[in-house]
């Protein structure tokens, strides 16, 4: 598999007064294509410097970041925004949802940065609302939702535009045990399922069993690179992954119709007492019929 | 990130914090109502002044007068002077730009005899009638301008104040005055005292069409009468007749004196450089607009306190937009990161918080400039007493009149006040939205 990430000699400076603090300490690595990277360190590892410097959040002081052939280092503020908008998205520690938009806008937010037609922008956000679980809480505040669930709103927006990147700091940092491991199975799922890239950032190295590569950082050095799959194994899940999603599709069809029989059969009954609603009624069911099929043609 | 987006999340953001948006946009009602309603009243006050002025004749026209009084440039009577004025004169002035006609006037003296019995001794301005339009004449209560000159029945020109007090019956008692009807029938008699009558001839009475002027109580046209050049001077030769042979030439010479020249300039605001250029000539005239200038310069000067004051409400709701702007960023501060972070572009932050700026300052603006409409009705309604009080000088009188208007808002003043008021906002605006570029994406990665 291709290396979609390299990571060349690269340094972090920080000043503090005369003294120099090397966050990150000339790193080396590479992370393949589709694969789930986790960095697992302590706190102030220089791990989430590390992430931070990927995403171009940070300047480097020295090396290179090579992301799809393009030195992340080298680009400019309009370069890196537009670099994000094609490639990145991102799980915050803090879910980072705004505050006055609904679940469905703050997922659409991203795709208002990349000029989504409004109409696409709120299909896709429901499509992945639904995907993640939240099917039913699309007009909900962040307030109004737990952890797991702002959360799972956070995963629906970094994973809407369907970034090949995912970058996720500590995602499961503010979430119960039981939580945890739910959010981590759907950053899994998905990423397998889509044949994305993530690179993860976290302290618990149970969390880091999830990845396929584990990059140990302490002090700003790499300590240990702990490759746990070979390509062979990550596609054979990746595909083991895209066959589950065709069976749900399938399921969720047949569903779909079996609802579909059961409403018609409802209908029979009604007309035969009140004929004039039942025949405005027959029209809008099959108008919701119709939704209802095209929604699940595109819930994958 | 496209308009509609930008303009959908600037509005949402606006209505977060719905109380501290409604004060800043409130500071912005203020100024703006105050901008416009200062500006509008003195907007109303000019107009008004003006259209007192008009009352009083034409302001396009400049008279050179024979007997010609000296205005300083305050409009105040100085002096005056007796000028040579000739038909050399009319030629040299009509040579000069921006002036349409000129009309030398010759002043002649008749008697009018109204329904055989009732008298009346007057002056009468004699000038070509082709020009009487020009010179902005009133319009006739009856009778046309345009007719064709008429020697068998010559027309004169009449204020309606003069029909009104003017005529006198000389035998009665009481000297009884009378009020001539216009269809009355009018004689008309040229005599001057000054000039010896031939005792064998007699000065003749000619009938006379009567058209009165249709004009209001305080213009020049109200007192004067008027006659035709040509119709005049065929009766003048016929009265020359009846003279004295001894005055015969003095009363012939006279008819070629002229008694002052009307210039019409084109343009009003041409008047003075036009009465610069006759003074250049050696000859001093006026204008009404000498007599505007003066109150104009005081209500432009009245117009520039109000306006300042409504400037400096203005600042104070610029400032308060700016406090908004930069409270709203700091707010904002892992917002803007998220944004950034989620592939917004630096310029589109910028966009956004210019936008919601300019929001505050337009809605302020629009809602300024309703409530104005408002109080511009409610001033010119009640605010006669007022403005009695506070002019009680007498340049701007007749200001309280019936129907005046003291607050006038022409078209271009509401869209000119919104895009200021926008302005405003936008200016205020820009400091603060540049503060928000510059906050970094690390903001997002923050953790508190």
């Amino acid at each position: 598999m291709n290396n979609i990430i390299e990571v060349k000699d690269l340094k972090k400076v920080y000043h503090m007064g005369k003294e120099k603090i090397y966050a990150v300490n000339g790193v080396n690595f590479t992370i393949r294509e589709g694969e789930f990277c986790c960095l697992l360190g302590t706190s102030g590892s220089g791990k989430s410097t590390l992430l931070n410097l990927m995403a171009g959040i940070e300047k480097a002081s020295k090396g290179s970041i090579i992301i799809k052939g393009e030195d992340v280092v080298k680009l400019n503020e309009t370069k890196l925004a537009k670099f994000r908008q094609n490639y990145l998205g991102f799980v915050f520690q803090a879910y980072n949802l705004i505050g006055s938009m609904n679940a469905l806008e703050n997922v659409e937010f991203p795709l208002i940065f990349k000029r989504v037609p409004a109409g696409k922008r709120k299909k896709m956000a429901i499509r992945m609302l639904k995907r993640v679980g939240l099917g039913e809480r699309l007009y909900h505040k962040p307030k109004e939702m737990s952890g797991g669930q702002q959360q799972r709103v956070g995963i629906a927006r970094a994973f809407v535009a369907n970034p090949q990147i995912v970058f996720a700091d500590e995602p499961t940092g503010n979430l119960d045990t039981k939580t945890t491991m739910e959010v981590m199975d759907l950053i899994h799922d998905l990423a397998r399922r889509n044949k994305q890239t993530i690179v993860m950032v976290t302290h618990d190295p149970r969390l880091a069993e999830y990845g396929d590569k584990i990059i140990r950082v302490s002090d700003g050095k790499i300590v240990d690179v702990e490759v746990r799959k070979t390509d062979e194994e990550i596609l054979n899940e990746q595909m083991e992954a895209s066959r589950r999603a065709e069976i749900e599709k399938m399921e969720k069809i047949e569903k779909a119709k079996e609802a579909k029989r059961r409403k018609e059969e409802a209908k029979a009954l009604k007309a035969a007492g009140h004929k004039k609603e039942a025949k405005t009624e027959n029209t809008e069911d099959k108008k919701e019929n119709e939704q209802d099929e095209q929604k699940t043609d595109e819930t994958v | 990130m496209k308009m509609i987006d930008m303009l959908k999340l600037g509005l949402r953001n606006l209505g977060r914090r719905k109380a501290r948006t409604a004060l800043t946009v409130m500071g912005v009602v203020i100024g703006t109502i105050s901008i416009v309603i200062m500006i509008s009243i003195g907007i109303g006050m000019n107009e008004n002044y003006t259209k007192q002025v008009m009352q009083l004749g034409s302001l396009n026209t400049i008279t050179v007068g024979k007997y010609q009084d000296v205005i300083d440039s305050d409009g105040n009577y100085v002096d005056y002077k007796e000028q040579q004025i000739n038909d050399a004169l009319i030629e040299q002035i009509k040579a000069l730009d921006h002036v349409k006609v000129v009309s030398g006037v010759v002043e002649g003296n008749v008697q009018l005899t109204a329904r055989g019995k009732y008298q009346s001794n007057m002056s009468l301005y004699v000038m070509d009638k082709s020009t009487f339009e020009d010179f902005d004449f009133p319009p006739l209560a009856n009778g046309s301008y345009n007719e064709e000159v008429n020697f068998k029945k010559p027309t004169i020109f009449v204020g309606p104040n003069i029909l009104k007090y003017y005529f006198y019956n000389p035998k009665s008692r009481n000297y009884d005055q009378y009020e001539v009807q216009p269809t009355d029938p009018v004689t008309l008699t040229i005599q001057n005292w000054e000039y010896q009558q031939d005792p064998k001839k007699k000065a003749r009475k000619y009938p006379v069409n009567m058209y009165v002027f249709d004009c209001d109580e305080n213009s020049e046209y109200n007192y004067n009468t008027y006659m035709d050049k040509s119709e005049y001077e065929r009766l003048y030769h016929e009265y020359l007749k009846t003279l004295n042979v001894k005055d015969r030439k003095k009363a012939e010479k006279k008819m070629r004196e002229y008694n002052n020249i009307k210039v019409c300039v084109d343009n009003v605001k041409y008047i003075d450089e036009v009465q610069e250029k006759i003074k250049e000539l050696g000859f001093y005239s006026s204008s009404l607009t000498q007599y505007t200038k003066s109150s104009q310069e005081t209500s432009k000067m009245l117009q520039m306190v109000l306006g300042g004051v409504g400037a400096v409400a203005m600042l104070v709701s610029a400032i308060s937009i700016a406090n908004t702007m930069v409270m709203s960023i700091y707010e904002r501060t892992k917002e803007i990161g998220v944004m950034k972070v989620l592939g917004c572009y630096v310029r589109d932050v910028k966009r956004l918080f210019l936008f919601e700026a300019a929001m505050i300052g337009l809605i302020g603006g629009i809602i300024g400039i309703i409530i104005s409409y408002i109080m511009s009705f409610f001033i010119n309604k009640f605010g006669g007493k007022l403005f009695e009080a506070i002019m009680s000088t007498g340049s701007l009188w007749g200001m309280t009149g019936e129907g005046a208007k003291f607050s006038i808002i022409p078209l271009w003043l509401p869209v000119a006040a919104a895009g200021f008021a926008m302005l405003v906002g936008v200016v205020s605006g820009f400091a603060p939205a540049n503060k928000a570029t510059k906050i970094s994406a690390i903001e997002a990665m923050r953790n508190e």
